[in-house]
């Protein structure tokens, strides 16, 4: 979201209509430009010790992701939120090893 | 014998010079609703744009409206009245050269920072209505906290009784550009067609005419902000959702009105939403998301991971979210 200048000075947000003035930064979503993020979410891992080795196990090979954009207008889920957009995605790697 | 030519003199060098301190230049300007004598109670406030009158006829749009934000832009959902008093008590009355002490020494001129946009025809009242609506937003939240349901029901609907209705756009706020256009009229409704017809049916309202702007973003745009409002005394800075329209979304290559997305292609017509409307909500921003599983080699160590790329491309006119 826009991050509005606490009477035009200094690195302070101001909050209040009466009090902003100006901007330290910008973090809204702007008009017609992509903007990308990107996730590396790694699979639950279950490690043993077998004498100087370690096993490691992958007790699923799926995943299961949901991907939700919320619209919180004023910054938190118990107050007004919406939820925009939802899609869920499964994915799975090779578990047969080597 | 000369003393009488040099009193003539005198008055004829005096005479114009209070002629142009007292008229405002624009030709016109005298005749709008905005330069009647100023309201002094919040009901007299009310009755110069009184818009009760369109109801019959343009039903629709009333109905429209009512759901709108516009109607009830200074009491909002609660939040705008309540920080209209924040505005106060942070702000005016610990600013050292505010003149202000308590809420009664508030005047017009300290509220202009706020009702500028939310309450424009504040500008055509005395400093007893702003006092007026100052006392009134505090009594509504000690009712409210008091839990005094009808006082603050009163209250609540005294408040809402000022907004920006029928009148302010389609009369008082439906020309930004006075000397080009002309000041808006007493007896005329300002809207989109010019078809040459300039009879209509209200009352009072008896002629209509195009307003050059009704179509156009900048008539959206002479509230809804550009960043600080430097011609006031202590700047405030609220919506600036024209400035993005302006310097973000068109220099991208955006090329809509507000209207055409918001009264138009939305089918809201006077509704006129942001996300809280599904029609809104559901054009705002494009989600693009694909996900990938990648075993990871971190030297020795398989690690297996989920790789989710999301794309988000905002689809309106302006940042999201404004302000
Ligand atoms: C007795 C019926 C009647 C009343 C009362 C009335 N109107 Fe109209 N108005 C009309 C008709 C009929 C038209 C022309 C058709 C149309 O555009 O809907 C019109 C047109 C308009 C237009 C479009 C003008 C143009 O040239 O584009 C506006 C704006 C408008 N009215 C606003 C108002 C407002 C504001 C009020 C209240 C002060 C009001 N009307 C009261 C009947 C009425
Ligand atoms: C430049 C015009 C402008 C000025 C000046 C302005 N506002 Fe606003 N304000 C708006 C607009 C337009 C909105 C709604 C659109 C938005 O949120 O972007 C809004 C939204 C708000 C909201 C959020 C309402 C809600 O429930 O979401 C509050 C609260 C508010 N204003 C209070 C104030 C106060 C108090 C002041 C004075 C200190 C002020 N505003 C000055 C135009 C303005
Ligand atoms: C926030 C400003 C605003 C308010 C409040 C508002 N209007 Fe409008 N109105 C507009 C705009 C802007 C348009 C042009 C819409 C477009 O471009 O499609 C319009 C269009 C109209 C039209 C059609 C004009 C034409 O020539 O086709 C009528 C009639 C009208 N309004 C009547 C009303 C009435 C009656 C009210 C009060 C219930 C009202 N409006 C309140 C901004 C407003
Ligand atoms: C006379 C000033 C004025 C004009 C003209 C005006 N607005 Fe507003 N608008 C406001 C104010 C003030 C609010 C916020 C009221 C509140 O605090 O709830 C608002 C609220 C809104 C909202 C809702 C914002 C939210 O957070 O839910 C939208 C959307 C909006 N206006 C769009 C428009 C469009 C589009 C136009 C032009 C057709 C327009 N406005 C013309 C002053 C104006
Ligand atoms: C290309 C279409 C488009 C144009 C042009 C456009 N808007 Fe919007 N606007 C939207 C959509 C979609 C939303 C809903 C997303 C949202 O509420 O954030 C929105 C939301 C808003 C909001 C609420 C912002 C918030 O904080 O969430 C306001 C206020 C607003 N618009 C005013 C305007 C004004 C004023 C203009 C013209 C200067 C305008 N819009 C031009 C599509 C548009």
């Amino acid at each position: 979201m826009p991050v509005p200048q606490r009477m035009g000075r200094g690195d302070r947000m101001g909050r209040g209509p009466y009090e902003k003035s100006g901007f330290l930064q910008d973090n809204s979503l702007p008009p017609l430009r992509t903007v990308k993020t990107s996730y590396d979410i790694f699979f639950p891992v279950e490690e043993t010790e077998k004498g100087d080795r370690t096993i490691r196990t992958y007790p699923s090979d799926t995943m299961d992701i949901d991907v939700k954009l919320w619209y919180l207008p004023f910054g938190t889920k118990d107050d007004d939120a919406f939820l925009w957009r939802e899609e869920k995605h499964t994915v799975s790697f090779d578990n047969s090893g080597s | 014998m000369k003393w009488p030519l040099i009193l003539a003199g005198i008055l004829l060098l005096a005479a114009p010079a209070a002629a142009s301190g007292d008229h405002p230049a624009g030709v016109g300007r005298d005749q709008t609703l905005a330069a009647r004598p100023k309201a002094k109670t919040i009901a007299e406030l009310v009755a110069r744009y009184d818009s009760e009158s369109c109801i019959e006829c343009h039903e629709e749009a009333h109905e429209q409206w009512s759901e709108s934000a516009h109607s009830r832009s200074l009491f909002g959902t609660g939040r705008t009245a309540l920080t209209f008093r924040t505005a106060i008590l942070n702000g005016l009355m610990t600013w050292k050269a505010s003149g202000v002490k308590e809420l009664k020494d508030v005047r017009v001129e300290h509220l202009m920072g706020c009702a500028k946009c939310h309450l424009p025809q504040l500008a055509d009242a005395t400093d007893d209505v702003a006092r007026e609506i100052v006392l009134d937003i505090d009594a509504w939240r000690t009712a409210y906290l008091n839990e005094d349901d009808d006082k603050a029901d009163e209250l609540e609907e005294t408040l809402s009784s000022l907004n920006i209705n029928c009148l302010v756009c389609h009369n008082r706020n439906a020309i930004t550009h006075k000397w080009t256009d002309g000041y808006p009229r007493t007896d005329t409704v300002y809207g989109l067609s010019s078809d040459g017809d300039t009879e209509h049916e209200d009352d009072v309202f008896t002629r209509k005419e195009a307003s050059p702007i009704m179509g156009e973003s900048i008539f959206c745009g002479q509230c809804h902000g550009e960043g600080p409002n430097f011609e006031l005394e202590n700047p405030t800075q609220c919506a600036t959702a024209y400035g993005s329209y302006l310097f973000a979304y068109i220099p991208e290559g955006g090329h809509r009105t507000c209207q055409q997305c918001h009264m138009e292609e939305s089918g809201l017509g006077h509704n006129i939403q942001s996300y809280r409307a599904q029609e809104m909500s559901d054009k705002a921003v494009d989600m693009e998301v694909t996900t990938q599983a990648v075993v990871w080699r971190d030297v020795s160590t398989m690690r297996p991971k989920a790789t989710v790329d999301i794309e988000l491309t905002n689809q309106a006119g302006h940042g999201i979210p404004d302000g």
